[in-house]
């Protein structure tokens, strides 16, 4: 049933992101006010999958240990949060997309980031669906924590507004080296590039601290140069540099864009590359 | 600033390169692209190749805090009076009609935009004026000094703390525990009094337990849980459940001799009389065998790998409730499973940086919220009754790092203003 909904979501959003891309081209309002509905339907409607799977997850843990009292409950419901797999994680990644989209088309109106986000959020659900094992398992020892939680929140919102920078930085790179007509105008490009790394900036250094202070509850390190550690850490250091650049120094336009791209291939490094590549605690290959 | 030594001696040149952002940005893309090799080598983290940079980082760090920091906080303690207010640069301008008095429509909007607003009057004008994000500019430095903190926990760690691992089996105590292969003391006993590994239906673990008994000298013994993601602290240590294993009790017979072989899961063990070795290579405490459609549970079964001399290893199952199929083995030697109980590792830890650490981390959440949530915006209305009776309305403002949104305030209050009169 989940993954029905879920197969329907990743459809409205393709053809959320395509409406999003024709009310660009013939610049009608109509076609974009129908795209923002959908992209919010499917939004609202992968809200409640996702609820469904934490459901699931804690009825099939409940069997496994019946919690006694209300705290064990709550505790059960805090560790059983559908983010404990790469399945999981795709699926959040993609609602983090469409949710920042819709939050920045809300402030900035501009169909481009309907285009982005939609496109973006239906091809990560598209590889959640079709190439990853969606089975509900037993949480493993090691992920039973009330870190998980936040831990998995905010580093996934910190990779789905880099994300949209990307989108921005790539667009403004392509006008920047070919004779497009410029829309949307660089200006705005810049703006959104900037405010897209802050965000996802400060997403991410939350997602490594609450990931540090695990480590230190479950293995007494916060550091110990995981190559996930590591990798995030590059990611860091990149969007550093890039809010230093633009803020103290006051750089604009192509190198913030060069560094957003850049700094992209970092967070999928850190996502993909190092859970595919790499042994560790944050590895996907079992 | 006023104290740096002028920039034409060497020591002024020194100190305009350590706090200039060309050098952090150099540091932070060569620290990006050193970290990207130890991803797959660790020990770079170790060398100079890290440390060299890491330091520099620090050194500048703390030069733009010192050169920063002191006009951040005379910025911060500027508090927005109706004078400098007046200085702001003008937005907008309205008119109204000498009756009614805007005033109270006035209030009423800034009140609904802005939320509380100071005012002075005087006899010819009320200045009202408001600010937001005074504090702002102490953001970056707040972020930049909990980068600072949080590093030197990590050095108080690295030469105050100490790491290791402390392996006990089920029922032995240890007052030492190794860290970087030396015997390391603690001020009292840690005893395993049992290990646990609970299941899910499926097989797959569920949680690790140590139960421990921990005994200062001269002290009651105390009782403590460690598992997964739940650390035991006594006596300035933690304890980490890190890993576990079995030991496996054997009977080895030989002819008429018999020995008692202890051997832990996947330790190579020579037997006494130094002719044969053997490795436990798997222990099941209850084998379960698939059989004519109903399950078949043999109980403790032990898979070991056997060497006579130089020769290639055998492997022998022995199970501990067939003891009869001991004459099947090859070998002069005949194993028989006595028994088995756990080992468990802990990893044992005192790390006193660990609080600056977190301090640190406490302290970069209000700087970021000073550094990009809080924009420094400031805002004034002066307001005015001219010769003819006629009322006059300058809007002022500014928010230099906050564009967007003060464009957006200023279209609002044009418009909630503008409905007092006419522009």
């Amino acid at each position: 049933m989940i993954s029905q909904i879920l197969g329907g979501v990743m459809l409205a959003y393709l053809v959320a992101g395509l409406l999003f891309l024709a009310a660009l081209l013939w610049s009608s309002s109509r076609l974009k006010g129908f795209a923002l509905g959908l992209l919010g339907g499917a939004l609202a409607a992968q809200t409640l999958a996702f609820f469904a799977r934490w459901l699931a997850s804690y009825n099939q843990a409940m069997i496994a240990t019946p919690p006694v009292g209300w705290a064990d409950k709550l505790q059960l419901i805090i560790h059983q949060v559908p983010l404990s797999n790469f399945y999981e994680s795709l699926v959040f990644f993609s609602w983090c997309l469409a949710c920042l989209a819709l939050f920045f088309l809300h402030r900035y109106g501009e169909s481009f980031l309907g285009v982005v986000g939609g496109l973006l959020a239906s091809l990560v659900l598209a590889y959640a669906s079709l190439g990853t094992d969606s089975s509900i398992k037993p949480l493993m020892p090691a992920l039973k924590s009330n870190w998980l939680l936040i831990h998995v929140i905010t580093c996934f919102l910190g990779y789905a507004a880099f994300g949209l920078a990307f989108g921005a930085g790539l667009l403004f790179l392509m006008q920047a080296y070919t004779d497009h007509p410029k829309s949307p105008a660089p200006p705005l490009l810049d703006r959104l590039m900037y405010r897209a790394a802050v965000i996802g900036f400060i997403f991410l250094t939350l997602g490594i601290l609450t990931g540090a202070v695990w480590a230190e509850t479950a293995w007494g390190r916060y550091w110990s140069w995981d190559p996930k550690e590591t990798s995030s850490l590059i990611t860091w250091f990149i969007y550093a540099a890039l809010l230093h650049a633009r803020l103290v120094k006051g750089w604009q336009g192509r190198p913030i864009a060069w560094l957003a791209v850049v700094g992209f291939g970092a967070v999928l490094f850190t996502y993909l590359g190092v859970s595919f590549l790499l042994p560790g605690l944050h590895s996907y290959l079992n | 600033m006023t104290q740096a030594p002028s920039s034409a001696s060497p020591l002024g040149r020194l100190w305009k390169t350590l706090t200039s952002l060309r050098l952090t940005l150099v540091l932070l893309i060569l620290l990006a692209l050193v970290s990207l090799i130890g991803t797959v080598r660790v020990q770079v983290f170790d060398s100079l190749w890290f440390l060299v940079p890491l330091g520099i980082f620090v050194l500048n760090l703390t030069a733009c805090l010192i050169r920063g920091l002191p006009r951040a906080v005379r910025r911060s303690r500027h508090r927005l009076t109706a004078a400098a207010a007046l200085e702001l640069p003008e937005r907008a301008r309205f008119s109204w009609p000498h009756n009614p008095n805007p005033q109270s429509q006035v209030e009423k909007a800034l009140k609904r935009e802005l939320g509380a607003v100071h005012q002075t009057a005087s006899e010819d004008r009320i200045v009202y004026f408001w600010e937001r994000g005074r504090f702002r500019p102490l953001g970056p430095y707040v972020v930049h000094l909990a980068l600072l903190v949080i590093l030197a926990g990590a050095l108080l760690g690295k030469f105050l703390g100490v790491q290791g691992q402390l392996t006990l089996r089920e029922g032995e105590g240890s007052s030492d525990f190794i860290s970087e292969g030396k015997e390391k003391p603690l001020d009292f006993q840690a005893r395993l009094d049992k290990f646990q590994v609970f299941y899910y239906p499926n097989g797959t673990p569920r949680e690790f337990r140590s139960d421990l008994t921990l005994t200062k000298p001269g002290k009651p013994p105390v009782q403590a849980v460690c598992r997964v993601n739940d650390p035991v602290t006594f006596g300035g240590f933690t304890f980490y459940q890190s890993s576990y294993g079995h030991v496996v009790r054997f009977e080895v017979n030989e002819g008429e001799n018999s020995h008692v072989v202890e051997a832990p899961v996947g330790r190579t063990m020579e037997i006494p009389g130094g002719r044969a070795r053997f490795r436990v290579l798997e222990y099941q405490p209850d084998l379960v065998m698939p059989g004519g459609g109903q399950e078949k549970r043999l109980g403790p079964a032990a898979r070991l790998a056997y060497w006579e001399g130089r020769g290639h290893p055998l492997i022998i199952v022995v199970l501990k409730n067939r003891p009869e199929l001991a004459d099947r083995q090859p070998g002069p030697h005949r194993f028989f499973l006595k028994g088995s109980n756990f080992f468990s590792v802990l990893q044992v830890k005192r790390d006193p940086g660990v609080w600056w650490v977190y301090a640190g981390f406490l302290l970069l959440l209000p700087g970021f919220y000073l550094a990009f949530l809080r924009p420094a915006e400031r805002w004034a209305l002066v307001l005015r009754r001219n010769q003819q009776g006629t009322w006059q309305g300058r809007l002022l403002g500014a928010a230099p790092r906050a564009r967007e949104a003060f464009q957006e305030r200023l279209e609002r209050l044009q418009e909630i203003l503008q409905k007092g009169g006419t522009a």
